[in-house]
């Protein structure tokens, strides 16, 4: 059972008192936030900076969850406050061996979505009609696709999940969901009460997000390798979205190796095979090789689509195949920290049908 | 007086049917050339071998979504082929491709550079946002050759080396008629090869893109002026690049920026937990990710000595940091210290590769300087 502390302030002053007290008290050593006056993450160590924070922002420079893997192993604790995909993300990448979440509290919310990049460059981010949106249950307006199309806005695993959407502005409800959640609000003992985060309020956003899933998805062409070829065609091959991916750890790409590097006689032979040779090679090769990597643990934080130089839906895309690959497998990404990803574990009665 | 051979026919028709040719007579095995993408809305970098699918191609595209430079270095860098290739390519991809013979990363022994005087590529997002649009209007443009539309990328707006460069062969634009213009041996054999005889002269195109170079120039150093004040001083650079979030597509598009493994993305750039805190410590807080304006100084330090301000960096930016424009002031700056020009001539030894004894004469005076300080404390 979780507790629930109520604090009655807005939940992005409160989050910030939260914070200040735990610093203060050095219950924690540092705090991981967005700061709006940089448009940018900060990791703060000075109670005074937590006045330039603003824990909660509809805008995701970069996927935190990438940022953390270089936070572990270490002493101090801090505390993060991030959206869900990216703490999903951070536990994707703590199966795999790229971080830890011992020195961590997390702190997250019900998200309504953030805005593509691009939305902020032009200035365009409108904070108090977001939140208006939020606090009536709805979408906000021009998020980016995967997050209309997002139903994992509420990750119960989090240490701590306080609750936006459809809730009073000027009341903030922390739902303490673990016992490191539990222990770090010690502070404010007496006015817990045991209460667990009722996912039923957020039943009819998550109705219009699934219809918004299905529409997505069906935008998404399956007609082989001329859909793929259509998709993702026009490539320039930065790999930017390989770089922005929180899931993505390798230090060197397999496609960015020297794997890939053809002589120039395997180029000739498969020009007169076909006429005509694209260069530089195997443009469609790579999406399909990143697919099959981790589109699995694929958690739909949409940095790649971002990033695109070529306006290629890149996250739409893999989220539906991260998907459709995960549910063969009951897989859900970000789901638990004890859960093995597919390809490491075997199950003997799995894909009986490639036995037959 | 050089000449030059005059092709007639409409511009792009002219190039292509002048390589047909090429693949006809066994001058080449193969033509690199733009070709549009299947959705319609981009270009490809495509060797094309087989005669037919040469109509496809499109010599002169609206857009340069990959500088054709790459395309040849993942064709040459490994090994030798048999086949003789032509290369279409823009000036500044020309200038790229010779900056990358120089890095060993392009071989050119079976390979003729061929340039055209170019008007500019327009912005590759402007151009898939309306494909159809875009390309009625750079036909237009180069219809009409104009050289100065304020919707061309911003850096080729301001680009004085548009025109003939160290390629092989080069097309002049004349009165909507082409100048086949030989600059090399290689190019001199090829004219022969297809039995053309220079016999125009080409004093007129010469002037005309004098003209439009030398206006080009000015505001070239007009805009010039403007980026230096973003660049003046670390306070400037930190809010020039304020919004860059590390995805560091303007290293993985630049055709400079060869390494497999940029500095900045290796193990050494991303201190580790300890160093984070420190540094977090030392002043309250530290924006994440780490050092941005570290990668953007060492990029310039690191490529901008060959930098051919092609632009591929701009339209890469996810977050519409005038990259390019950028790169181009700090580089005619840096090329200029060494009396360098990057990719004009391939026999021009990198800067950083040669030391020349009389060069940083101020340094050398500096350095005796410090010596004599430093005798006058011991």
């Amino acid at each position: 059972m979780s507790k629930l502390l109520k604090i009655e302030n807005n939940f992005q002053n409160a989050t910030v008192n939260f914070l200040k007290n735990l610093l203060e008290n050095k219950k924690i050593d540092g705090v991981f936030s967005f700061r709006k006056n940089t448009s940018n993450y900060g990791l703060i160590t000075d109670v005074k900076e937590l006045d330039n924070i603003t824990p909660f922002y509809p805008l995701m420079p970069a996927n935190a969850g990438q940022l953390f893997g270089r936070f572990t192993p270490m002493k101090e604790i801090i505390a993060v406050v991030i959206h869900p995909c990216e703490f999903r993300a951070f536990i994707e990448l703590a199966k795999r061996e790229q971080g830890s979440l011992d020195n961590f509290l997390f702190i997250t919310h019900t998200c309504g979505g953030v805005y593509p990049l691009k939305v902020n460059v032009r200035n365009e981010i409108n904070e108090k009609q977001y939140w208006t949106s939020v606090e009536k249950g709805e979408i906000p307006e021009n998020i980016r696709p995967t997050c209309e199309a997002c139903e994992h806005i509420a990750p119960q695993n989090a240490d701590i999940l306080i609750s936006t959407i459809g809730e009073k502005s000027n009341v903030c409800e922390m739902y303490l969901n673990t016992e490191k959640g539990v222990k770090f609000a010690k502070l404010y003992n007496d006015n817990l009460v045991e209460k667990s985060f009722d996912k039923e309020n957020l039943k009819p956003i998550l109705e219009i997000k699934s219809a918004e899933k299905e529409k997505l998805f069906s935008a998404i062409s399956e007609t082989g390798l001329d859909g793929i070829v259509d998709i993702f065609g026009k490539c320039i091959g930065c790999h930017g979205c390989n770089t922005v991916c929180p899931i993505c750890y390798c230090t060197l790409c397999d496609f960015d190796s020297c794997n890939y590097d053809y002589n120039t006689l395997i180029l000739e032979k498969e020009l007169e095979q076909k006429g005509a040779l694209r260069l530089p090679p195997d443009t469609i090769f790579f999406h399909l090789g990143r697919l099959s990597h981790m589109s699995f643990s694929c958690v739909g934080c949409g940095q790649c689509t971002d990033v695109c130089p070529a306006n290629i839906p890149v996250a739409s895309v893999f989220k539906k195949v991260g998907e459709k690959t995960a549910e063969m497998f009951d897989f859900v990404p970000g789901r638990d920290v004890k859960e093995s990803i597919p390809v490491a574990i075997f199950k003997e009665e799995e894909f009986p049908e490639l036995g037959e | 007086m050089s000449k030059g051979i005059k092709l007639e026919g409409e511009i792009r028709k002219s190039i292509l049917d002048f390589f047909d040719k090429t693949l006809s007579n066994n001058t080449f095995d193969a033509v690199l050339m733009p070709m549009m993408v299947p959705s319609e809305d981009s270009y490809a970098w495509i060797l094309v071998k087989d005669k037919n699918l040469l109509k496809n191609a499109e010599p002169i595209a609206p857009i340069m979504p990959i500088n054709a430079a790459k395309a040849l270095k993942a064709y040459t860098r490994i090994g030798d082929g048999k086949f003789k290739i032509a290369a279409l390519m823009k000036p500044c991809e020309i200038r790229a491709t010779i900056e990358l013979v120089k890095l060993n990363q392009i071989k050119l022994d079976d390979v003729t550079l061929f340039s055209y005087d170019c008007i500019g590529a327009l912005p590759m997002q402007d151009f898939i946002a309306e494909p159809q649009k875009k390309g009625t209007f750079f036909d237009k443009l180069l219809k009409e050759q104009t050289y100065n539309s304020n919707e061309l990328k911003p850096v080729c707006q301001i680009c004085d080396k548009f025109s003939n460069c160290a390629s092989d062969l080069h097309f002049g634009i004349e009165d909507k008629n082409i100048l086949l213009i030989s600059n090399s041996e290689k190019g001199a054999e090829i004219i022969s090869k297809m039995e053309l005889s220079a016999d125009t002269d080409l004093e007129n195109w010469q002037k005309n893109m004098e003209a439009t170079a030398s206006d080009k120039k000015k505001s070239r150093t007009e805009t010039f002026e403007l980026i230096k004040g973003m660049i003046d001083g670390f306070d400037s650079l930190a809010e020039t690049f304020a919004l860059c979030i590390n995805c560091h597509n303007c290293g993985s598009s630049c055709p400079i920026c060869y390494c497999r493994k940029c500095y900045f993305d290796s193990a050494v750039a991303k201190p580790n937990s300890d160093v984070k805190m420190m540094r977090a410590k030392q002043r309250g807080g530290i924006a994440l990710p780490l050092d941005k304006v570290m990668f953007h100084t060492g990029r310039m330090a690191h490529m901008s000595l060959s930098c051919v301000s092609c632009g591929l960096c701009s339209d890469a930016c996810p977050v519409n940091i005038p990259v390019a424009k950028i790169f181009s002031y700090v580089a005619s700056q840096t090329q200029k210290t060494f009396d360098y020009v990057a990719g004009e001539n391939a026999g021009d030894a990198l800067p950083m590769k040669e030391y020349k004894l009389d060069e940083m004469g101020e340094l050398g005076e500096m350095v005796k300087k410090a010596e004599v300080q430093e005798s006058h404390h011991e």
